[in-house]
């Protein structure tokens, strides 16, 4: 028999966690896919649509992402507001300058499902435009979930040795002139 | 149990029955009418006059009444332990049919006699325990992966 009682136990059972996530160079797809999952309580075996069993995700560094190929000028935002002319269209440049955490809110916004668990499943979302969180939050972290993109090294960032050190195909002669 | 539908119970024994020393659960046995002396279809008088004595000295736990009066037709009223009371007519039974009836009343446990909505049943529904966030998780795992937080309360990042 275990240590603890069963109501302890079953109180852990339908306890939330809150994992934190980096954004920092990912893909705004990519995290809203890993977030859903826990938003739902997926990831739990004990999951259930109707149970509300979803846990807390806060994401930082969301001023960082990372869109691929020409999403920032091409990707185009859309909202009404309802009103004549309210019509409103923002690339992903307008829309990221004007909100930092509004690319991956709307991410994650559209990739759960449609119902009305849906705006209760937001509100367990916390996103910080940088890696400052307040207190009350930071004290509830749990667990740090591994970003979905390895970061590409810059060359900035290597030193002169390793750069000295990569491989060449071809070195040029003495009196190469170097356009 | 909700208003529609039938009545449902799971499956249980009572008191976990069985499981050590069993105790019958048929406490009072009464059998009434049966007088019908020269009557040529069978009647509880049959069973009375070959089997009932036989029937309460094996099973010394159960009282067995016998009512000769005639009412409203021969009966067989069986009380349980737990308060329930059945009652079943053994009207134009020979004493075989009678002898099965009052066996099985016996052998029952006096819990209603309703669907089960599960055929199966255990006292120990988990013996690995109930799943929770920490399950299969390593110890230590804030601080394992929450390295570039400092969280109050917990040592600062290395």
């Amino acid at each position: 028999m275990a240590s603890y009682s069963r109501a302890a136990q079953q109180w852990a059972t339908f306890a939330r966690s809150w994992f934190l996530i980096d954004g920092r160079m990912q893909p705004p797809g990519k995290i809203a896919a890993l977030t859903v999952v826990r938003l739902e309580g997926r990831h739990k075996p004990v999951y259930h649509a109707l149970s509300d069993c979803g846990d807390h995700v806060v994401i930082i560094n969301t001023r960082h992402i990372a869109f691929s190929g020409n999403k920032w000028e091409q990707k185009v935002y859309s909202s009404h507001s309802g009103y004549p002319g309210g019509f409103k269209q923002l690339t992903a440049v307008q829309l990221h300058q004007k909100d930092p955490t509004a690319i991956v809110k709307q991410a994650i916004y559209g990739m759960l499902p449609k119902n009305l668990h849906r705006r209760t499943m937001m509100q367990r979302l916390h996103l910080f435009p940088e890696d400052v969180i307040p207190e009350n939050i930071q004290k509830n972290l749990l667990e740090e979930l591994p970003q979905p993109r390895q970061i590409p090294k810059r060359l900035d960032e290597y030193t002169q040795e390793e750069i000295d050190a990569f491989p060449r195909v071809w070195n040029p002669p003495q009196d190469y002139h170097m356009k | 149990m909700t208003g529609r539908g039938t009545p449902s119970r799971f499956l249980a024994s009572v008191l976990r029955n069985g499981l050590g020393r069993y105790v019958c659960q048929l406490q009072r046995l009464s059998l009434h009418g049966g007088d019908g002396e020269c009557d040529p279809l069978p009647s509880p008088r049959d069973y009375v006059e070959e089997k009932v004595v036989d029937f309460a000295r094996y099973n010394p736990g159960i009282a067995v009444y016998v009512n000769p009066k005639d009412c409203q037709g021969p009966t067989v009223v069986a009380e349980y332990l737990n308060g329930a009371v059945r009652e079943e007519s053994v009207a134009n039974q020979t004493a075989e049919d009678i002898a099965q009836l009052i066996g099985k009343l016996a052998n029952q446990s006096g819990l209603e006699i309703v669907r089960i909505r599960k055929p199966f049943h255990t006292n120990h529904p988990s013996i690995q325990g109930q799943w929770h966030p920490f399950t299969n998780k390593p110890s230590g795992l804030g601080l394992q992966t929450l390295r570039r937080v400092h969280r109050p309360g917990f040592p600062p990042p290395e």
